[in-house]
C-alpha cells in the first residue's frame, strides 16, 4: 500500500471520536490513521458498533473529530468552518445513501443536477454530456421526468448514483447503498459503482456490513470496536465471510 | 393516557388562549359600556344598546372562534402526519385506530381547557387594565363593574367545544394509519390524492355556483330593497364554504404562480415545490390567513364603496346626509380592530403550521445540506417558502374580500336615496398598506423560527438510518 499523499484521495490520522459526556462517554474511533487510494472502490466493514459509519461521516466533512486529522486530496478539512466544509461537499464529495434520499419535490433529472444547481450554476457542455452519458449508461434516460415515488428502490439508487457522480468528486461516499435493495438490484448497483470506480477511475468508499457487498471492492478495510484490523486486497465473498466469522470468535 | 406534550401543543394553546381572552374581554367590556349608557342620564336605561352591542360582540367571538377552530384543526392534522410512525407501532402491538383517535381527541380536550382558563384569566386581566386606565385618565367614572357576568361563560365553553371539536376532525388521518406503516423506512409519502375526493369537490362547486347566484340576486334586489344584504349574508356563507372546501383545488394553483416569482435559483424552486407538494398541508397552512384577510378586506371594501356611495348621494342631496362622517369614521376604527384579532389568530396558526412542517423534514433537510447547501441557502429556502404562503394567502383574501364587500356594500345601499346605482367596489388605499406590510411582517415572524431550527439540523440526520 502506497503512503504519499498524492495517491490518496482521502486519509485520516490519529482519528479519535468520543461521544456523550465526560463520565458516560462511549469511544467510536480510537486512534484511526487510514487512507483512501485515488481511483479505487474501497469498501470498509465491520459489524455494527464497529465505528464504521463514524468514520466515514467524518471523512465526508459531515461530523467533528474529538482528536486527530483529516484531509480530503491535500485540504485539510479537521476544523473548516460550515460552509466551507458545505461548499466542500458540494463539489469535491457525492453520496449515496442507503435509502436513497432523492428530494421528493424534485424529478429525477432535478436531482441529479442538484449540485450544480447548489452551485448557483447550469452544468457546462462538457459537463452535461457527462451527465447524458451516465443517464444513459444508468438506463435513467426514460425516467427523467419521474419523481422519487414514480420509481422502483432500484432505479431510485440509480438516480441516487448518477446524481454522485454527475460533479465529477473527488471521492463518492456510498453507506450500505445496497441495504434496502432485493439482491437483483443490489448486484446491479454495485456492479454500477466497480465499474465507474475501474472506467472512469472514480474513487468510491463503502461502508457496508455485506461480504457481497464488499467483494465487488478492490479493497477491504475492517473496522472493529473503533480500530482498524485488518486492511484486505480484493477478496471473494467466501473469504471475506471467513474473516468476519473469526473476527467475532477472536 | 398519553403525557401532554405542552412543546408540540403551545401553538394550539395559544390559538385557544387568543380566543377565549378575546370572547371574555369583548363581553365584559361590552357588559360594562352597557352599564355606562344606563348610568347616563341622557341615553337612559336602553336595553336596546346593551342588546345590539352584545349582538355585535357574539358576532365577532364567533368569527375569532370559528377561525380559532380552523387553524387547530390543522394544527391537529400536521401533528398527527408527524406522529405517523408512532401512531403505526401502537396499531403494530395491537391498539385499534378508534382508541388512538380518541386519544388525539383526549389531548384536544385538555388544551381547550387549558387554553380557555388561560384566556379567562389575560381577558379578565385585560379588561381590569382597561377600566383602570380609563378611570385614571377620567374617561370612565368608577362605577361597579361586573367582571364575570354570566355570559362570558359562552366563549369559554365555546373554545373548550371547538378545540377539542377540531382535535376530533384534525385526527382523520389516524384511522388511515396502517401497522405496516411502522415497519418501513421513512420514506416521503406522496400526497398528490387532493383530485381523489370526488364528493368533496362537487359539494365545493355546488356550494360556489349556488352561493354565486344568491350573491348576484342580493346586487340585483339590492338596487331596489336594502333587506338585499342578508340575502347576500345567505350566498356568502355558500359560496365561502364552497370555497374552503375547494381551497385545496385552488390554494396549491396560486402558490404555484406565486412561486415562479421568486426566481429559479435553487433554494427559491425548492421552496415553491415544498410549499405545493402537499396540496391539502399548504391548503391548511394558508386557509386560516385567508380568513383572516377575506374579513378586514371585505370590511374595508364594504365601508369604502359604502363611504363611496353615501358620498355621491351627499352630494345629490346634502341635507339628508349631514354628520354621517364621523360616526362612519369610528365604526371603521372598532370594527377593525376586531376584524384584526382574527386574523391575527389566523397568523399565529400558520407560523405554526410552517414550524411543524419543517420539524417533520428533518430528513430531507439534513440531505440538503449533505450535498452542499450551506446553512445560508436552508434560511433563504424557508424564507421563501413562508413568503409564498403568505402572499399566495394574502392575494386570495384580498380578491375574495373585495368581492364580498363589494355585494355588501351594493346589496345594502343600492337603493339609498340618491344612489348612483351600481358602482365599482372601492379599494381603500390605507387597506392595502397595511395587508402588505402586516404580510411581510407575518413572512419573517414564520419564517424565524423554523429557519432556526433548520439550519441547526446536522447533515448527518439525512443518513440515520430511520
Amino acid at each position: 500500500m502506497t503512503t504519499s499523499t498524492d495517491t490518496l484521495v482521502a486519509r485520516v490520522e490519529g482519528l479519535g471520536k468520543t461521544y456523550g459526556t465526560a463520565g458516560t462517554s462511549i469511544a467510536a474511533l480510537r486512534d484511526v490513521t487510514l487512507g483512501i487510494n485515488r481511483g479505487e472502490f474501497t469498501a470498509i466493514m465491520g459489524p455494527s458498533g464497529s465505528g464504521k459509519s463514524t468514520l466515514m461521516h467524518i471523512m465526508a466533512g459531515l461530523d467533528s473529530v474529538s482528536s486527530g486529522r483529516v484531509w480530503l486530496g491535500t485540504t485539510e478539512i479537521t476544523n473548516l468552518a460550515d460552509d466551507a466544509l458545505t461548499i466542500l461537499r458540494r463539489r469535491r464529495v457525492g453520496f449515496v445513501f442507503q435509502s436513497f434520499n432523492l428530494v421528493p419535490t424534485l424529478d429525477v433529472e432535478g436531482n441529479i443536477v442538484l449540485p450544480f444547481e447548489l452551485d448557483g450554476r447550469r452544468p457546462s457542455a462538457d459537463e452535461r454530456a457527462w451527465i447524458d452519458q451516465l443517464v444513459t449508461s444508468l438506463g435513467l434516460g426514460t425516467r427523467l421526468r419521474h419523481r422519487p415515488h414514480e420509481l422502483s428502490g432500484g432505479q431510485q439508487q440509480r438516480v441516487a448514483i448518477a446524481r454522485a457522480l454527475a460533479t465529477r468528486p473527488d471521492l463518492v461516499f456510498a453507506d450500505e447503498p445496497t441495504g434496502n435493495l432485493d439482491s437483483r438490484s443490489s448486484r446491479e448497483v454495485l456492479a454500477l459503482l466497480a465499474t465507474a470506480s475501474r472506467e472512469y477511475g472514480q474513487s468510491i468508499a463503502m461502508v457496508t456490513h455485506d461480504p457481497i457487498a464488499a467483494s465487488y471492492a478492490d479493497r477491504i478495510v475492517f473496522l472493529a470496536d473503533g480500530a482498524v484490523v485488518r486492511d484486505l486486497a480484493r477478496s471473494s465473498a467466501e473469504e471475506i465471510s471467513a474473516f468476519m466469522l473469526g473476527m467475532e470468535r477472536a | 393516557m398519553r403525557r401532554l406534550d405542552v412543546r408540540e401543543h403551545l401553538p394550539s394553546i395559544l390559538v385557544a388562549t387568543l380566543s377565549a381572552a378575546f370572547g371574555v374581554a369583548l363581553l365584559q367590556v361590552t357588559g360594562m359600556l352597557a352599564v355606562l349608557v344606563a348610568a347616563d342620564d341622557v341615553t337612559g336605561s336602553s336595553e336596546t344598546v346593551q342588546v345590539v352591542l352584545g349582538i355585535i360582540a357574539l358576532v365577532f367571538i364567533a368569527i375569532a372562534v370559528y377561525v380559532g377552530a380552523i387553524v387547530t384543526a390543522n394544527t391537529f392534522s400536521t401533528i398527527i402526519a408527524g406522529r405517523i410512525r408512532t401512531i403505526a407501532l401502537l396499531r403494530l402491538i395491537g391498539s385499534s385506530a378508534a382508541a388512538q383517535r380518541r386519544a388525539v381527541a383526549g389531548e384536544g380536550l385538555r388544551v381547550g381547557v387549558i387554553g380557555a382558563v388561560a384566556g379567562a384569566v389575560v381577558g379578565t386581566l385585560v379588561t381590569v387594565l382597561i377600566v383602570r386606565i380609563g378611570v385614571a385618565t377620567s374617561l370612565v367614572p368608577d362605577l361597579r363593574f361586573d367582571y364575570a357576568p354570566p355570559i362570558v361563560a359562552l366563549p369559554i365553553a365555546a373554545v373548550v367545544l371547538t378545540t377539542w371539536l377540531a382535535s376530533w376532525v384534525g385526527s382523520r388521518r389516524v384511522l388511515r394509519v396502517s401497522p405496516i406503516e411502522a415497519t418501513g423506512t421513512a420514506q416521503e409519502e406522496s400526497l398528490d390524492e387532493s383530485a381523489g375526493h370526488r364528493a368533496r369537490n362537487v359539494i365545493a362547486v355546488v356550494l360556489l355556483v349556488v352561493g354565486g347566484g344568491i350573491l348576484a340576486l342580493a346586487v340585483v334586489v339590492g338596487l331596489v330593497n336594502p333587506v338585499a344584504v342578508l340575502i347576500g349574508v345567505v350566498g356568502g356563507l355558500f359560496s365561502f364554504t364552497g370555497f374552503v372546501l375547494g381551497a385545496h383545488l385552488v390554494m396549491p394553483r396560486v402558490l404555484r404562480l406565486v412561486g415562479r416569482a421568486f426566481g429559479s435559483s435553487a433554494p427559491a424552486r425548492l421552496a415553491a415545490e415544498n410549499a405545493v407538494r402537499y396540496p391539502e398541508r399548504s391548503t391548511r397552512t394558508t386557509i386560516g390567513l385567508v380568513i383572516g384577510v377575506t374579513l378586514i378586506t371585505m370590511f374595508a371594501v364594504a365601508v369604502a364603496s359604502y363611504q363611496q356611495m353615501i358620498r355621491e348621494a351627499q352630494e345629490a342631496q346634502p341635507d339628508v346626509y349631514q354628520g354621517i362622517d364621523q360616526v362612519l369614521l369610528a365604526t371603521v376604527a372598532v370594527f377593525s380592530i376586531l376584524m384584526g384579532f382574527s386574523a391575527l389568530i389566523a397568523a399565529v396558526g400558520m407560523v405554526n403550521n410552517l414550524s411543524l412542517s419543517v420539524v417533520q423534514r428533518t430528513r430531507e433537510l439534513g440531505l440538503l445540506r449533505a450535498l452542499g447547501f450551506t446553512a445560508r441557502q436552508v434560511r433563504r429556502m424557508i424564507l421563501v417558502e413562508s413568503a409564498s404562503l403568505t402572499i399566495a394567502a394574502v392575494l386570495v383574501g384580498l380578491v375574495l374580500g373585495t368581492f364580498y364587500g363589494w355585494v355588501g356594500a351594493q346589496s345594502l345601499l343600492g337603493a339609498i336615496s340618491g344612489s348612483p346605482g351600481v358602482v365599482a367596489p372601492t379599494v381603500p388605499a390605507a387597506l392595502l398598506v397595511i395587508v402588505v406590510v402586516a404580510a411581510a411582517l407575518l413572512t419573517v415572524a414564520a419564517s424565524v423560527t423554523p429557519a432556526r431550527r433548520a439550519t441547526r439540523v446536522a447533515p448527518v440526520a439525512a443518513l440515520a438510518r430511520d
